[in-house]
């Protein structure tokens, strides 16, 4: 058969094969190489403190003691808040914008939203410390300080920054990026579903109800899991305006730190190499605790789309 | 054109344009449905037929920048006058689509109870007498009551699309408006939805779309054929398809064009 | 809603009334058997339904609002409190120390481009080649480990990018430098240049690969100059977005290009760039930086917007789209 075949098309072939497959075995070997090594940088820090590490919410650089439990809760509860704030504003306008609005309206504000999904980080964490958290000062903290400050989550002095401030702009920076993929789930739904619930006597909101929302649950729950994502992993705005102190506190006013806001702040300054280690540790955490998140969320959704799916034709 | 010698008229329409933008695909249409009947609506594709029946209930005006003029007597009342709710209307007159339209997010009982739903019904044991009664009548029953729970979506196309018709009669409409229900279909499937619109006219009054003119012929008792937008014959259905009045008619019927 | 509707002409004519009288006197009750439920039910339900309707849309309006407000409240308070500041000064000086007016982001503003273009130079070509492996070679185990670990990377928090940077390069040559800025910034652009080009080139559709293999061209001849050059636009339109978002990363080079007050003065010497130096002079507390930074900022999302806006003009032109 190698009479038909010239051979320098088989050495192009091989060649280009060969240069394909290098660039990706140096891009995992590279990744691997890196994995390992930031586990080993933060290696002592394990070793020394082991399972105090998780639990405890000490950190103190200047006595060497580290504990990255105040940082796990910054980070969970500034991205929760996040969530609660971005995900029913995200989808409820999504649901305006492709279903009521004028097609027009509807189409330059999802351009805009779009581009607004590109804004760098540090810029909305520029606005945060200018705007929002004089705001959040002035206004908005005394006044809930008022009317519900019997909350334990609404008591205490307003500063400003702190974890609630943090949880808004996080919110504002999610919102782009859950409205526009929740703009898309609805765009693929078909007309006949929406026409189905109109022809049985749905009102216009039962119809998207019915119709719209309650066949795209599990687009909507991954443009969450995506939004959570960012939250999860936003380092400067969030390094911005939470005031970055590393305490477990009650009230939503109070400051405090996410474990990437303290390896943010800390990292170009540590000196001890036991300091650097817990950083590097803490950076660990977050890596693994945002891959579990990943992980379970792909699995949800892959396993929603099965189901929802099914014979689906 | 003739309109009511009969007394048991239910729908009327009186001159009926309907636009697409500036496009007018519905010109002047008036018709009228006997109540226990199957009208059937032909001609070649793009001749309004389908515009027309989605103004039956209201349903064209869903799409953006479209328009309708004339009205529609349901029952005795207009139902394009000022006032009256399209929500309302499209509750009295059931509707079944080209493409079979479960909601994917529901079960075969949820699917037949949605619009029992809507009107505001939770009681348990009546729902599922309706759904019951209505996919009996839409002759599912047997084919799915062992899997009420299963997703609506995964039946086959025929099952789908008298799924459909199932949800459509849950409500107990007067009348059905049925846009090409087979043309996504099997021929076998056709045949069972044929039979069944046939058993179905007793309780309710069809108004079909159909592309295909066997079918028209098969199933109805009074026959409508349009042309660009416009009635060209309106008449029983043994008439229009042996002794056409007019001749665009008959060059349609015989297949000289369309 | 309803009052969206057309207002029908018709419906007060002489000859409308008196079919609405005729046929309301002969019209006979449908003949549906059995409990009589539906209109006595409906009609009380239906006045409830539709004020939830008109307050469920009215509701989704103010939605929109709130998350619209914000969104574009930042954008306009970023034109107005950058536009003093912009200035021939701002792009070319150096900063001035504190308490001395004038000056500028002219180093940060080198620095980000240098960052930003030896990170494309290297990282470019290696994410298309990579797309490419994953697209046409995509069955092979070794590309099904390679999206692993891509999904994976794009899903990382990019400040422990900027860690294995640090692990990396900083560990290594003891201090922070040009290079491993652009190291932690290409583990970020690698990834997105690669995706896009995958998913591009799984809509070039397979016939066309078979007609190049038919006149019997090198498959790698295919693959370059008539499949990948096909899309041109589409890789490009990944490739700009790529550039973007690299454009506007902080957290990565906080100790990895780290800052620079002086000017660009080597790729194994610390480097400044936009975004850090906003980061630093937003935190810091004087009223002059505090200018510079909003200014910084302007000019920052007017780069990023202007490369998006570039992307989404290139896809429209390109092949590809999906419709």
């Amino acid at each position: 058969m190698s009479t038909l075949w010239q051979k320098d098309i088989h050495r192009g072939d091989r060649l280009f094969q060969f240069v394909l497959r290098a660039c990706a075995i140096a891009a995992m070997v590279l990744l691997l190489f890196m994995v390992v090594n930031l586990g080993y940088r933060s290696w002592p820090a394990f070793k020394v403190f082991g399972l105090k590490f998780f639990v405890s919410s000490d950190w103190d650089p200047v006595n060497d003691q580290f504990g990255v439990v105040s940082f796990v809760y910054g980070t969970l509860v500034s991205s929760a808040l996040a969530l609660l704030i971005a995900v029913p504003v995200s989808v409820g306008s999504a649901l305006c914008l492709t279903e009521l609005a004028p097609r027009r309206i509807s189409a330059v504000l999802g351009f805009l939203i779009e581009m607004l999904a590109a804004i760098p980080s540090v810029v909305y964490g520029l606005w945060g410390i200018f705007v929002l958290a004089p705001l959040m000062r002035e206004t908005v903290q005394p006044f809930l300080g008022k009317y519900l400050g019997w909350i334990p989550l609404f008591s205490g002095p307003a500063y400003g920054v702190g974890m609630l401030t943090a949880g808004i702009l996080l919110a504002i920076m999610i919102i782009p990026t859950i409205l526009s993929i929740s703009r898309e789930v609805f765009f693929a739904i078909p007309r006949a579903q929406r026409e189905a619930a109109l022809a049985l006597g749905a009102t216009r909101f039962e119809t998207l109800w019915i119709a719209v929302v309650k066949s795209s649950v599990s687009g909507l729950f991954g443009a969450s899991v995506l939004g959570l994502a960012r939250a999860f992993g936003e380092t400067m705005a969030v390094t911005m305006v939470i005031g970055n102190r590393a305490e477990v506190a009650v009230s939503l006013f109070a400051p405090g730190q996410t474990m990437a806001s303290v390896i943010a702040n800390e990292y170009a300054e540590a000196t001890t190499d036991i300091h650097l280690a817990a950083l590097g540790a803490v950076g660990v955490t977050l890596f693994l605790v945002s891959w579990l998140i990943n992980s379970t969320a792909r699995a949800i959704v892959s396993r929603s789309e099965r189901r929802g799916g099914a014979g689906g034709r | 054109m003739t309109s009511s010698e009969n007394s048991n008229v239910i729908l009327e329409a009186d001159k009926i344009h309907a636009w697409f933008g500036s496009h007018e695909a519905v010109k002047g249409v008036s018709l009228s449905a006997v109540m226990g009947t199957v009208t059937a609506l032909i001609g070649p594709s793009g001749c309004g037929k389908s515009t027309f029946i989605r103004t039956l209930n209201r349903l064209h005006e869903e799409i953006p920048h479209t328009r309708v003029e004339g009205q529609v007597i349901l029952e005795g009342k207009n139902i394009y006058e000022r006032g009256v709710d399209p929500v309302g209307v499209r509750r009295k007159i059931g509707m079944v689509f080209q493409k079979p339209n479960p909601f994917p997010s529901m079960s075969i009982f949820e699917n037949v109870a949605a619009g029992l739903r809507l009107a505001g019904i939770s009681k348990r044991s009546l729902l599922a007498e309706v759904v019951e009664q209505s996919l009996k009548q839409a002759a599912l029953f047997e084919e799915v009551k062992d899997k009420l729970k299963a997703p609506g979506t995964s039946l086959s196309g025929g099952q789908q699309q008298r799924l459909c018709i199932a949800r459509a009669l849950a409500v107990k409409p007067p009348v059905l408006l049925m846009d090409e229900p087979t043309s996504a279909l099997d021929p076998i499937s056709t045949a069972k939805i044929e039979e069944l619109v046939m058993e179905l006219k007793k309780d309710v009054t069809v108004v079909m779309v159909t592309h295909n003119m066997q079918q028209a012929a098969r199933i109805s008792d009074k026959t409508a054929f349009f042309l660009m937008g416009e009635l060209i014959e309106w008449g029983d259905t043994s008439q229009v398809f042996t002794t056409p009045k007019v001749e665009k008619t008959e060059q349609y019927i015989t297949g000289r064009f369309g | 809603m309803d009052d969206k509707a057309p207002r029908p002409s018709g419906g007060s004519g002489p000859s409308g009334t008196t079919f609405v009288r005729m046929i309301r006197k002969q019209t006979p009750q449908p003949r549906w058997g059995g409990r009589r439920y539906t209109r006595a039910r409906l009609s009380l339900s239906d006045v409830k339904r539709r004020w939830v309707s008109r307050f469920g849309v009215f509701f989704l309006y103010c939605l929109t609002f709130l998350a619209v407000t914000p969104l574009l409240g930042i954008f306009i308070y970023i034109v107005n409190k950058g536009i003093p500041g912009l200035n021939r000064d701002f792009f070319v000086s150096l900063p001035k120390p504190v308490g001395e007016t004038g000056g500028g982001m002219g180093n940060a503003i080198v620095g980000s481009g240098i960052l930003v273009s030896l990170t494309s130079i290297i990282g470019v070509p290696w994410g298309i080649l990579l797309g490419v492996y994953l697209s046409e070679y995509a069955s092979s185990r070794l590309a099904r480990w390679l999206r692993q670990c891509i999904d994976q990377l794009s899903s990382i928090p990019s400040i422990v990018i900027g860690l294995f940077a640090y692990a990396m390069i900083v560990v290594w040559t003891k201090h922070f430098s040009a290079w491993a800025g652009t190291f932690a910034l290409l583990i970020i652009l690698v990834p997105i240049v690669a995706r896009t080009t995958e998913e591009i080139l799984k809509l070039v559709p397979q016939h066309i690969r078979e007609a190049g293999l038919a006149l019997g061209i090198p498959r790698w001849n295919v693959t370059l100059f008539i499949v990948l050059k096909g899309v041109r636009g589409g890789v490009m339109t990944g490739v700009i977005l790529g550039i973007a978002r690299i454009m506007g990363e902080t957290a990565p080079l906080i100790f990895t290009a780290f800052n620079n007050q002086y000017g660009f003065s080597g790729l194994n010497q610390p480097t400044a760039s936009l975004p850090v130096q906003l980061y630093t002079y937003a935190i810091s507390p004087f009223e002059e930086w505090h200018q510079q930074a909003w200014t910084g900022a302007l000019v920052l999302v007017g780069i990023v917007l202007a490369l998006n806006v570039i992307s989404r003009i290139l896809f429209k032109k390109s092949e590809v789209r999906r419709d």
